[in-house]
């Protein structure tokens, strides 16, 4: 089976910032959330993926095209949404699916009006006159409706309402049904990808500093609550990333969990009074702290 | 032979652009025809309205052809959105350099069409059709290289350097022109007459003009992926 | 994530709506159809087939299986987990067994149980 897309080795340095030896692939019909502050590199990463930018070294493969060369026959292939992107303003939906439609022979028609209704766009009206959230939703629509491979979808949520955020990810799940197809989607939305992702690629710094199918990630991760005073030299344990004593409990976020913790943290005079998985974005949050250590 | 271009994704590119400015280019068409009139008069006054109202209308219209096909779609992001369809940077530049060929070209051909056709039907010297190929060479040779360093350039600041500095250079141009005897001595008759000078200023805006768009391509071409 | 999954198909089998040899949902619909990942939906059926409440056959997708006791072993286990985190508080309240006796009584007898929670998961 043909990976959706395979990169290795990838490099990309602008001015201010590096994207360095990035190795990451994604199997067919999965899900891929990646996670990374602002300036991790995701969208640089994104950009290289759709052929827009040249990678400084490295491979790129994306449904068996090499990028940049072949990025004609990648993009037609391809759904590629990202926030940096608009529609023009002075036409409107209709106009849009038009153009695209004319492009790529595999436009659903049927699935198109069905996201019109589904997402409550009026299709005559001039995208100057839509929403933020109807915007984003017309974009998604000019991606989904065409049944690209792979969608690459950079901060598909960001700045969307509850009910526009459930809509869009109600329809990504849709692509779920068919395990042709694969999405690869950055968040700043530690919910959603923590929901809708199969694995997690973590980028910190222009580097992937971690990627592991979703549910072995997070099992990697517990916080631990002890009783007892802080014993010297826990912060050398490698497995620790935070340690906090308050009073006389002392709170642990483990990020190499392995069932042997508890009994050593005994035998260094710690009770373990509760161990809890931890939801993805405070993981998130404690890797970057601790300087991108996932 | 294609030279490996997605032809038909190229097309409506092109008629993507021709929608969105049809209608303002038809308002420089009709402004231009206003111009037109005014110099059909042949009254001195309304010779000199006419062809300023000529040059306004012109560079207005090169100005407008270029923001809006690249200053404004990656100012307002649409650039974005058209570098996601399936084209190669050689496809994007041949569609946005045939675009505006279009966009611009248009308008351009009518108006220069009705120039020639007003002072060669009105008591206006025939002779000033040389004026006029040199004064619509000047826009053509200015439009082509703001297109040119809108293509290549991404500040703000440097293409509007170049497209007002090019075009306002058109004073100083017909100035100079007007020094050279060779061609400002037959503008008045009523006989065509080319002279060296002229023949060899014209050439030169058009070698010019066309080296700029051909390096453009050139370089465009060269490049493996946008950014 | 995955134990939401695993509460909602136990309670289901538990509840009888899904009857014992019935066919699952395949995991890339269940997925689709309650907007997680395939992968998630995969653990829970790991973890429900570990436990014994459903049976995959290769090839064929996974049923119910045919006796009820593995699920009820697995909601036991579900509630004994909820009692020792009641334990943990209780300690940190210094309450003694009896004393945890009492609030539990008096939790009862607050909140008469119904007889059957049946339909409860959406």
């Amino acid at each position: 089976m043909t990976a959706a897309f395979a990169v290795k080795g990838l490099r990309k340095h602008y001015p201010d910032f590096a994207l360095q030896d990035v190795d990451l692939t994604l199997p067919q019909g999965q899900v891929m959330g990646l996670v990374g502050v602002n300036g991790a590199g995701k969208t640089t990463l994104l950009r290289l993926l759709t052929g827009l930018a040249a990678p400084d070294a490295g491979s790129i493969e994306v449904l068996g095209c090499r990028l940049p060369d072949e990025q004609v026959a990648a993009k037609r292939q391809l759904g590629f949404a990202s926030e940096d992107m608009r529609l023009y303003r002075g036409q409107s939906l209709d106009w849009h699916i038009d153009l695209v439609r004319r492009i790529y022979p595999e436009w659903d028609d049927a699935y198109a009006r069905e996201l019109i209704a589904r997402f409550d766009l009026k299709p005559a009206q001039a995208l100057g006159g839509y929403s933020h959230g109807q915007r984003v939703k017309a974009l998604l629509l000019l991606c989904l409706s065409r049944r690209p491979r792979l969608l690459l979808l950079d901060e598909p949520t960001t700045g969307l309402d509850p009910v526009a955020r459930a809509e869009v990810l109600e329809t990504l799940c849709d692509v779920l049904r068919d395990e042709g197809r694969s999405v690869l989607f950055s968040s700043h939305n530690t919910h959603d990808v923590e929901r809708l992702a199969d694995s997690i690629g973590f980028l910190h710094q222009g580097r992937l500093v971690a990627h592991a199918d979703k549910e072995r990630f997070l099992d990697n991760w517990r916080r631990v609550l002890c009783l007892g005073a802080a014993p010297g030299g826990l912060d050398g344990w490698p497995e620790l990333v935070h340690v906090r004593a308050a009073g006389s409990q002392v709170e642990l976020k483990v990020r190499a969990w392995r069932d042997d913790l508890p009994q050593r943290l005994s035998a260094a005079g710690l009770t373990v009074q509760r161990v809890d998985p931890m939801p993805l974005e405070d993981i998130f949050v404690t890797a970057v702290r601790a300087g991108g250590a996932a | 032979m294609n030279f490996g271009l997605n032809v038909p994704v190229i097309r409506l590119l092109i008629v993507k652009d021709w929608q969105l400015f049809q209608k303002q280019l038809a308002a420089y068409v009709l402004a231009g025809f206003a111009a037109l009139t005014l110099l059909g008069l042949a009254k001195p006054w309304a010779f000199y309205l006419g062809s300023l109202a000529l040059i306004v209308v012109l560079v207005a219209a090169a100005c407008f052809a270029i923001a809006t096909s690249l200053l404004v779609e990656r100012k307002e992001q649409t650039l974005a959105f058209v570098m996601s369809l399936p084209v190669s940077p050689l496809d994007f530049t041949a569609a946005k350099l045939l675009g505006n060929l279009l966009t611009f070209g248009v308008p351009f051909a009518v108006l220069l069409l009705g120039t020639l056709v007003v002072i060669l039907t009105t008591p206006l010297p025939d002779g000033l059709v040389i004026l006029a190929l040199l004064l619509f060479g000047h826009v053509l040779l200015a439009y082509s290289v703001s297109l040119a360093v809108a293509m290549q350039v991404e500040s703000e600041g440097w293409n509007t350097f170049a497209m007002i500095g090019s075009m306002v250079l058109i004073n100083p141009f017909l100035m100079a022109i007007g020094q050279i005897e060779a061609i400002q001595g037959p503008l008045r008759g009523d006989a065509i007459a080319w002279s060296l000078p002229a023949a060899l200023i014209l050439a030169g805006q058009l070698l010019v003009s066309a080296a700029a768009l051909a390096g453009t391509a050139w370089w465009q071409g060269r490049k493996a992926a946008f950014y | 994530m995955y134990q939401q999954i695993v509460d909602q198909i136990t309670a289901r089998v538990m509840a009888g709506d899904w009857r014992p040899g019935q066919p699952l949902p395949s995991i890339r619909e269940l997925a689709a159809g309650s907007g997680v990942s395939v992968i998630t939906v995969k653990r829970a059926y790991e973890e429900l087939e570990r436990a014994g409440v459903i049976v995959t056959r290769h090839g064929k997708g996974s049923v119910v299986a045919d006796r009820p006791e593995p699920a009820r072993a697995l909601l036991e286990e579900g509630l004994r987990h909820h009692l020792q985190e009641a334990i943990a508080v209780g300690a940190r309240l210094g309450l003694d067994r009896a004393a945890l006796h009492q609030r539990l009584d008096v939790v009862l007898d607050g909140n008469p149980p119904t007889s059957q929670s049946k339909g409860s998961q959406s």
